[in-house]
């Protein structure tokens, strides 16, 4: 669904966010793409949704250059920025002059969706709060039926049933023909909602893998003592929660934030494990 | 798909436009009849009198329609685009499945079309509306009305209305018609190429270039005919030449907006947040 191949980007053409980055997401899959603050997360999705031009290199999705922004890909794409505006209106006129531009639009998804956010339709959007936009703007993302979903920090401003509620919506959102990638820095929000891990280090794709692949290559434990085989671990109340290679073929739960400290700090490491 | 062109999809984008444009357009067209009436009311009031005064002056007409209709389209146009110098509002109207074409034609329907025909209409119907009272105020004393038009000619009439519109039947310059675009079109491309306070950069920048232009013209102008026309002769030519001065003048504004609205659909085109 979405091919980049030595894409170069940045904001200054001195300084590079990506140097020939390159890499290929298929439908199907709900990709959480991780990095630090600056690593070009947000930046990298802006490509995706062509809001931002590439220095050189290219980039298709479904085909298309989104950099032209032509209908027919504008039409698939659903775009969650972390930060958005919505005009003074109710619901309804949002989504009567809004919704006919996606042909797929589902309006009874939608209304399901309001409930289940709990959304109060007859009020103003400009008199919500932050994460009752949020959650409109989410289920109106997925109510136009695109099949590539782009979220960029879509938790932040959501409260704790809410997130619980975004997880399982997005999890149900999932289908063969859609591609779903979520951008956080708040990692434990995807627990259990993402298929594969991205992570963005020093302008360059760190680690792109499965969380089969992760989980079979390492093993995520606690350990009252520390060995030689540890790649990283962080002390905890019983001791340390330690990353290791599994050797052994242990099942082990993918412990995302682990996993993201473990990079940044032991990022040979782990790319020796995983080559 | 046509993914340049599709009235279907471009109808679509101007009621969505409408949703967010069409209250700033409102709003600003409330407050252009507010001081156009206001005008007319002042300058009426004593009409409205128990004893008619017949000391009403109402040459303020001409002067209003200019000035108030240059800051009316003006305003509207300088911020049809205004909201793409934040990124929040940005990312949702470039992500709208329509063509760049077609949000650029939008543009041009709110601002040069729209703004110029509805400034034109309201200032027609308060126009009217006073004028009419005016004549009903007045008519009592005679059953019929005789005038010289605008081009000298004695007409007598009968129904105040007809009045009204024969001494407003002037054509004059229509060579002219074309400046309300350019004014569009120049504020139009200040709202998207600044990203905050478009309106005062727009006409800053247009202050300091139409300076530059006028110097460079003058001088260049005094340079080539030195010692041969008196420079005055150009600006205040009333001779034979003057329509065909006239239409060169509309034709390089025609250009000139032409240019500025392809400047704008580029803009529009390489726009990133």
């Amino acid at each position: 669904m979405i091919k980049i191949n030595d894409l170069n980007f940045g904001y200054t053409k001195k300084d590079l966010l990506f140097k020939n980055l390159s890499m290929q997401l298929k439908a199907g899959h709900i990709y959480g793409l991780l990095g630090k603050n600056g690593a070009g997360k947000s930046s990298l999705l802006k490509n995706l949704a062509g809001l931002v031009y590439a220095h050189s290199g290219s980039i298709e999705v479904m085909g298309f250059d989104p950099a032209k922004r032509q209908p027919s890909l504008l039409k698939q794409i659903c775009f969650i920025p972390e930060e958005f505006h919505l005009p003074s209106v109710k619901i309804d006129a949002y989504v009567k002059a809004n919704a006919p531009f996606y042909p797929d639009f589902d309006h009874q998804y939608l209304n399901d969706l309001l409930s289940e956010f709990d959304i109060p339709v007859a009020q103003k959007l400009v008199n919500m709060s932050y994460g009752q936009k949020k959650k409109l703007i989410i289920a109106f993302g997925l109510a136009t039926q695109a099949k590539l979903i782009i979220m960029d920090e879509p938790t932040n401003g959501l409260d704790i049933p809410s997130k619980a509620q975004f997880r399982k919506i997005m999890a149900a959102a999932l289908t063969e023909d859609r591609c779903i990638i979520i951008s956080t820095h708040q990692v434990r929000d995807l627990d259990n909602l993402i298929d594969t891990v991205i992570m963005l280090d020093e302008n360059a794709v760190a680690l792109k893998a499965s969380i089969e692949e992760i989980t079979s290559k390492l093993c995520f434990k606690r350990m009252t003592e520390l060995d030689e085989t540890v790649i990283y671990a962080e002390p905890s109340l019983s001791g340390y929660n330690a990353v290791t290679p599994n050797y052994h073929h242990e099942d082990s739960k993918l412990d995302m934030e682990l996993l993201f400290n473990a990079m940044l700090t032991e990022k040979n490491k782990l790319k020796t494990v995983f080559n | 798909m046509n993914n340049t062109f599709n009235i279907q999809r471009f109808s679509m984008l101007l009621k969505r436009q409408w949703l967010e444009f069409g209250k700033i357009y409102l709003i600003t067209l409330g407050v252009a009849f507010g001081v156009i009436a206001t005008f007319y009311m002042v300058a009426i009031w004593p009409s409205f009198q128990e004893m008619p005064s017949y000391d009403i002056r109402l040459n303020f007409r001409e002067p209003l329609f200019l000035i108030f209709g240059f800051l009316f389209i003006s305003v509207i146009a300088s911020s049809y685009f205004a909201h793409f110098g934040q990124k929040a509002k940005t990312v949702i109207d470039l992500l709208i499945p329509a063509s760049t074409f077609e949000k650029f034609l939008a543009a041009i329907f709110f601002t040069a079309i729209l703004a110029v025909v509805s400034y034109v209409v309201i200032f027609y119907l308060t126009d009217l509306g006073f004028i009419t009272k005016l004549r009903t105020t007045y008519s009592s004393l005679a059953t019929s009305t005789s005038f010289n038009d605008s081009r000298g000619k004695f007409t007598m009439v009968r129904d105040n209305y007809d009045y009204f519109f024969s001494a407003n039947k002037m054509n004059l310059y229509p060579q002219l018609y074309a400046i309300p675009l350019f004014v569009t079109a120049v504020f139009l491309l200040g709202s998207i190429y600044f990203n905050k306070f478009h309106y005062i950069k727009t006409a800053i920048s247009v202050m300091i270039f139409s300076g530059i232009w006028t110097y460079i013209v003058m001088n260049s102008i005094d340079f080539l005919t030195r010692g041969r026309h008196n420079k005055q002769d150009f600006m205040f030519s009333n001779g034979p030449d003057k329509d065909l001065a006239l239409w060169l003048v509309a034709l390089f504004i025609s250009v000139l907006t032409v240019i500025f609205w392809v400047i704008t659909y580029v803009r529009l085109k390489e726009k990133e947040v």
